[in-house]
């Protein structure tokens, strides 16, 4: 245990400033509790560049987590996490107690310690990333569980308090609820493998599975250990929640929430789909799926019946997400339905897994998803700072008003061309637009389901793309467009925080500068994702070898 | 066929087998080039962002000529100096100048699964060669352009000299890439400017119509350079010319045995693929049709794109690419058939025109048929000469006629200009003309271009079953000698008279103006009230500067061609220290040295060795060629209209109407080629209407539709949500019971 620690100071970085914005919080000086935003940023900003200074050279990580596949995911990991949740951060600046620091500072109201919000939302969105880096870590399904529930139960907070309208708390309680539901499913399923392996260690887990096999007990538990988690990366059929609360919540919540569940969802599914292995075959005709589950040296695939489930749930999930963000005319209702669809894009990874030629970048699923995830994470941090960073001039109510539709976009290149040239760039992204990042994303998912013959969900992968564009384009093409006929009254203004028109700007630099040193981040992709083979754990663990047998030989 | 035995002969001329492979060993070992040699491309890459800085910033001033003047010398400089490199590197070294990793990809570790093309610059002596008049001439041109252009200062000026640059800066990334993909960068941008430069009086339609003209008969070419380029992948598996050059060897082997139908076909296929795109870059039949109408850009451009350099990109890439060519069986014999009716062709439109610029443009056309030609009979330092010499004597005959064609209002219909040399201020004008024209007659010995044309005739008559297109050529090189002094003694000297072209306020041959009106004054006879006020603007500077350094030059090219060290003449020496050379060293060896004794057939002309024949009697038809134009065109002429080869016509019959009207070619193409295009482009049109639109109506349809159907679902009832959710997982965990049970 006490090795682990030196090997979670990212993590550590992250609680020692969780814990100084908290104690700040409790000030009764207003400079000291306006310090927490900072503070939060040192936190985020320190713990991204520690990840990046314990990139491993393998081995050492390797002993030192005693996680024999996967291992060399958890510094990329971080290092994309902390990277990401700085911009995420940027976006943050006046998301609470907005009109009381405006009356503040205009003098009309004095600071009163026990109205101020502002810490403890900083800190929870502290201890949702802090969650979120231990996800990468796990190496426990008991550990999974709770890092899982850190990153999400600020998130139901944070939803609740981020705007001071009714519908932002009714997105709260909603999101709160279906999680427990969704965290209940998963939790089964993580009981479930435990009754039929006996462990909760992931590393034992997959020992006992790539040795003695997996029982329908162990398949149940992972499939809903899978559906469960499902809930975090918004997939079909635990994706209802996303339009609704993403509505509800302010833009950059939402941005927020786009991210770090999802990143923390896909961690988990890779760790546990790491567990059950990439190295099974095809059962022959008129086989039952379920007979074969045992890993095999020719093996490509995940069990049929896991990877059956991932293929309905890919497919639908695309295809749902982007019908229904064709119809939509709400911004925010759009890009949750999109980041539906993103998901069920980077599912195609996961079921393709490290595939034949894992050394090569293209082949290779896993790192196609590590790499999506950066790519994701900050195209997406950048359209979201952009809704952060319009809002409408205070109307008859006196208080500003969120853009709610595409056509409150139209002419923002000329109005605000900071804010509307990152919106076109990271939409062409986002579509998947060649030479920007979201292209270098997509691509990789697509070779690496073609190398692994998954021909019926490239197409299914490549049409939904298609669909992608038809709204994507609509939305980079608004800031273009001349500004129609305003009936709505109110000017749209730029919203008076610097830092979230910054964090789009630099989103939309990201999309092109990364693009353009694509080659570097695949490669750290795709050594974070060398996936060590069942084989390896076989000859790794030699005491293993006999306790299944033994097993088997009981079981008959 | 008569190729086969061609391609048997040629067997015989290849070096001895320990030699090729020496050469391909040595190709494949390039050591690393200096880093100066990449300032060549990056310096008019810089010159193009600062002009397009220029323009943003609204510089109304000579700011951008002096800017890109400056850059091409610097860049000519780094061309000098990376020569200098080279040559201390020994004869035929050949060296790789890595910029960056440009497209680097591979899918596995096995031969074939990785695809390299990197910002690398290939430089050997061919390279050098090219790069060295490219930049050269491109440096004078602009000086030259910088007063041409001074009528349009501002944005118009911006504009140009950014072109200008990108142009250099395409050209160099063509002439230096060190493999096919990076050539097909370069030839594609060159494409781009040569359409952006050729349209630059955009308002002008003619301008329009000239640019899409020359982009689209382009396309075509491209479109067979690039397959071609997809199969040397697909068949060598690299688009570098070192590795494809190392792996050619099996395929030299077997044409070396004579076995030459056991040379696979794509390897055959290759060289026609690609001999289609330097058709199209290089105008030669039948794509030629877009260089005259060219001559619509500002007259600097027609003499650095359209006469001294993008249109040798062919030549260079035949060059460059010349072991490939040597694979095929019907590859080097269609150049020159090609090449040799293009000449032939274009020299008798070229006879017929009236307009200055587009004689000079045929005649562009024409010479460029004889570099085709040079290649194709294994002369490629004849070739290579020819382009040499000829981008200068070009360039400076086209900046002559431009140098007129700023003084006299846009004027270049040689029936209303004469005697133009001998008015004050044009004296440089006249001398400059001259010394093109005897080089572009082949005047025997004294000029380049006497020397150059004599290599690729004698290689023609000495090469078995060439002789044909020999005198083609020899045909053609008299016709060339009349229709340049045609030009000279109709324009220059003679009566002093002129009428000022339709421009009279612009001096230049811009559009801005056409429509205010005073074009309908233009061209009729004992027209204008304004001819008297007209006064012809001579040259200044600038333009003298540059014509009397290109009027010496042109000269002193001589002196690369028949001087230089050990290796033989030292533009001999680089070509064949290329790519250029596997056989055309043996060639010339065994035309020139002692070689006579291999055993080999060696044509001859009429029992003289072909070479010295052809020295006395390419001489004597230039000259005869020069005679008959001083007889129709000089000797009794009094006014610039009439000379006595008006009162010829007549016997010539339709013959000369036709060649007036370019043998009807452009009238052919449209019947055979556009029209019936037209006819299918509108029946698809409907098809796309009805069909293909019904579909993409339907695709973009079915998801909305799909979409409504899932609408309800999302009520945003909480409990709803939550029975969609068990909902789902029951669903799916039935369907995985089901399959498994």
């Amino acid at each position: 245990m006490i090795e682990r620690l030196a090997y979670l100071w990212p993590e550590i970085a992250l609680f020692i400033a969780t814990c100084v914005v908290m104690v700040m919080g409790l000030s009764r000086t207003y400079a000291t509790r306006k310090a927490t935003a900072t503070i939060a940023a040192l936190g985020t900003f320190s713990a991204a560049v520690l990840s990046f200074l314990t990139t491993p050279d393998g081995g050492e990580i390797e002993a030192v987590s005693g996680q024999l596949y996967l291992a060399s995911m958890v510094p990329y990991a971080k290092t994309l996490i902390g990277a990401v949740a700085t911009l995420l951060l940027l976006t943050m600046a006046g998301t609470v107690d907005r009109a009381e620091e405006a009356d503040i500072a205009k003098g009309v109201r004095s600071f009163d310690p026990l109205r101020s919000n502002r810490a403890e939302f900083y800190a929870f969105f502290l201890f949702s990333i802090t969650g979120l880096m231990l996800c990468a870590d796990a190496d426990d399904l008991i550990w999974l569980f709770l890092a899982l529930e850190l990153t999400s139960l600020p998130t139901y907070i944070m939803v609740a308090m981020s705007t001071a309208r009714n519908r932002g708390r009714e997105a709260g309680v909603k999101y709160f609820f279906l999680g427990a539901m969704g965290a209940a499913v998963f939790l089964y399923g993580f009981a479930l493998i435990y009754g039929a392996v006996g462990s909760t260690n992931l590393n034992e887990i997959a020992v006992a599975f790539a040795t003695g096999g997996i029982s329908s007990l162990g398949m149940l538990g992972v499939l809903l250990s899978i559906l469960g988690i499902c809930f975090k990366i918004a997939a079909v059929p635990m994706h209802f929640y996303t339009p609704d609360v993403y509505e509800g919540a302010a833009p950059q919540v939402s941005g927020f929430l786009a991210f770090v569940p999802k990143t923390a969802g896909f961690l988990s599914i890779l760790l546990i789909c790491g567990a059950v292995g990439w190295n099974y075959v095809i059962p022959p005709d008129g086989v039952s799926p379920l007979a074969t589950v045992m890993p095999s040296a020719e093996g490509t695939q995940l069990p049929e019946v896991l990877r059956l489930t991932l293929w309905v749930i890919a497919a639908l999930t695309m295809t749902v997400g982007n019908v229904l963000a064709l119809l939509q005319t709400s911004v925010k209702r759009m890009l949750a339905y999109s980041s539906i669809a993103h998901s069920g894009y980077m599912l195609v990874g996961v079921i393709v897994g490290p595939g034949i030629a894992a050394d090569s970048f293209s082949g290779n699923g896993v790192a196609a998803v590590l790499f999506y995830l950066l790519s994701y994470g900050v195209m997406n941090a950048g359209v979201f700072a952009v809704l952060a960073a319009l809002e409408r001039a205070p109307g008859r109510d006196g208080e500003p008003r969120e853009i709610e539709t595409i056509s409150d976009l139209k002419g923002l290149c000329r109005s605000h061309p900071m804010l509307g040239w990152p919106m076109v760039i990271c939409c062409l992204s986002l579509l998947g637009l060649p030479p920007l990042l979201g292209f270098f994303g997509k691509l990789p998912l697509f070779t690496a389901a073609i190398r692994a013959g998954e021909i019926p969900l490239v197409l299914v992968l490549g049409v939904n793309s298609a669909i992608a564009a038809c709204y994507y384009l609509k939305l980079a093409f608004a800031p273009l467009t001349e500004v129609a006929d305003d009936a709505d009254g109110d000017p749209i203004v730029a919203a008076p925080f610097r830092t979230r028109a910054a964090a789009a700007v630099i989103s939309a630099a990201c999309v092109i500068g990364l693009a353009l040193g694509g080659n570097l981040l695949m490669q750290g992709a795709r050594s974070a994702a060398s996936y060590t083979e069942a084989d390896a754990i076989k000859s790794r663990v030699p005491q293993a070898n006999a306790a299944p047998v033994d097993r088997n030989v009981a079981a008959h | 066929m008569h190729a086969t035995s061609i391609l048997s002969t040629w067997a015989g001329l290849l070096p001895a087998q320990h030699e090729a492979a020496g050469a391909a060993a040595q190709v494949a070992g390039a050591v690393d080039g200096p880093a100066i040699a990449a300032l060549a491309p990056l310096l008019p890459l810089l010159s193009f962002v600062l002009c397009g800085l220029c323009a943003a910033f609204k510089v109304r001033s000579k700011l951008p000529a002096w800017i890109t003047v400056a850059c091409l010398a610097a860049s000519f400089a780094a061309v000098v100096a990376t020569t200098l490199d080279l040559r201390e590197a020994g004869a035929g070294s050949v060296m790789v100048t890595p910029l960056f990793d440009w497209i680097n990809y591979s899918w596995g570790t096995e031969a074939g699964q990785h695809f390299r093309a990197n910002f690398a610059f290939h430089i050997d002596s061919l390279t050098c060669l090219w790069m060295l008049f490219v930049t050269g001439l491109a440096t004078l041109i602009a000086l030259y352009a910088s007063e041409y252009m001074s009528h349009d200062v501002g944005m118009g000026y911006c504009r140009f000299f950014a072109a200008f640059s990108l142009f250099v800066f395409s050209m160099a990334c063509l002439v230096m890439g060190d493999n096919l993909v990076l050539l097909y960068l370069g030839w594609e941008g060159v494409g781009l400017c040569s359409y952006l430069l050729i349209g630059y009086f955009y308002k002008k339609p003619s301008a329009v119509a000239a640019a899409k003209k020359a982009f689209i008969v382009n396309r075509i070419g491209d479109l067979f350079l690039a397959l071609g380029i997809m199969l040397c992948w697909v068949h060598f598996g690299s688009v570098e010319y070192r590795e494809i050059f190392a792996r050619v060897g099996p395929s030299l082997e077997l044409l070396r045995e004579g076995k030459v139908d056991q040379i696979p076909g794509i390897v055959q296929l290759i060289p026609l693929l690609l001999m289609v795109g330097a058709f199209g870059k290089s105008a030669q039949l039948p794509l030629y049709v877009w260089l005259p109408d060219a001559m619509e850009g500002p007259t600097p451009v027609s003499a650095l794109i359209h006469a001294a350099t993008m249109v040798t990109a062919g030549v260079y890439l035949i060059a460059r690419t010349y072991p490939l060519f040597l694979l095929s069986e019907y590859a080097l014999p269609i150049v020159g058939w090609v090449g040799a009716l293009t000449a032939l062709l274009a020299a008798t439109i070229g006879m017929a025109q009236f307009d200055i610029k587009r004689i000079m443009a045929y005649s562009t056309v024409s010479q460029l048929g004889y570099m085709f030609c040079g290649l194709a009979v294994l002369g490629s330092v004849g070739a290579a000469a020819h382009v040499f010499t000829h981008a200068f004597f070009k360039a400076m005959l086209f900046l002559s006629c431009g140098a007129v064609m700023h003084g006299f209002a846009g004027q270049l219909d040689l029936r209303k200009l004469s005697g133009v040399a001998f008015m004050k201020g044009w004296g440089v004008v006249g001398i400059a003309m001259f010394v093109g024209c005897l080089n572009l007659a082949g005047f025997p010995v004294i000029t380049a271009g006497y020397w150059s044309k004599d290599m690729i005739l004698g290689d023609a008559f000495a090469t078995p079953g060439m002789q044909a297109i020999g005198w083609i050529l020899l045909l053609t090189a008299g016709l060339t000698a009349y229709y340049t002094f045609r030009v000279f003694f109709r324009v220059f000297v003679g009566p002093k008279h002129f009428e000022p072209g339709d421009e009279l306020h612009a001096h230049d041959d811009h559009g801005h103006g056409h429509d205010d009106g005073h074009g309908g004054h233009g061209h009729a006879a004992g027209h204008a009230p304004s001819h008297a006020d007209f006064h012809p603007h001579a040259p200044g500077w600038a333009i003298n500067l540059v014509l009397g350094i290109l009027a010496i030059a042109a000269f002193a090219a001589i002196v690369p061609l028949m001087t230089g060290g050990d290796n033989g003449p030292w533009l001999a020496s680089m070509v064949d220290g290329s790519s250029a050379k596997y056989l055309g060293v043996a060639a010339s060896q065994a035309a020139h040295a002692a070689g006579h004794g291999d055993g080999h057939a060696h044509a001859t002309f009429f029992g003289y060795d072909a070479h010295k024949a052809m020295m006395v009697v390419s001489g004597v038809v230039g000259f005869i060629g020069i005679l008959i134009a001083y007889l129709l065109h000089y000797a009794g002429r009094t006014t610039a209209a009439r000379s006595k080869a008006d009162s010829l016509l007549p016997a010539f019959g339709p013959l000369a109407t036709a060649a007036q009207h370019k043998w009807y070619v452009d009238e052919i193409y449209d019947l055979l080629i556009v029209k019936p295009l037209w006819v299918i482009s509108n029946i698809f049109a409907l098809i796309d209407k009805y069909v293909v639109d019904g579909l993409v109506d339907f695709l973009g349809w079915a998801p909305r539709a799909i979409g409504r159907s899932l609408r309800p679902s999302q009520g945003g009832e909480l409990h709803g949500y939550a029975i969609g959710m068990a909902g789902g997982i029951a669903v799916l965990v039935l369907i995985v019971l089901l399959v498994t049970f």
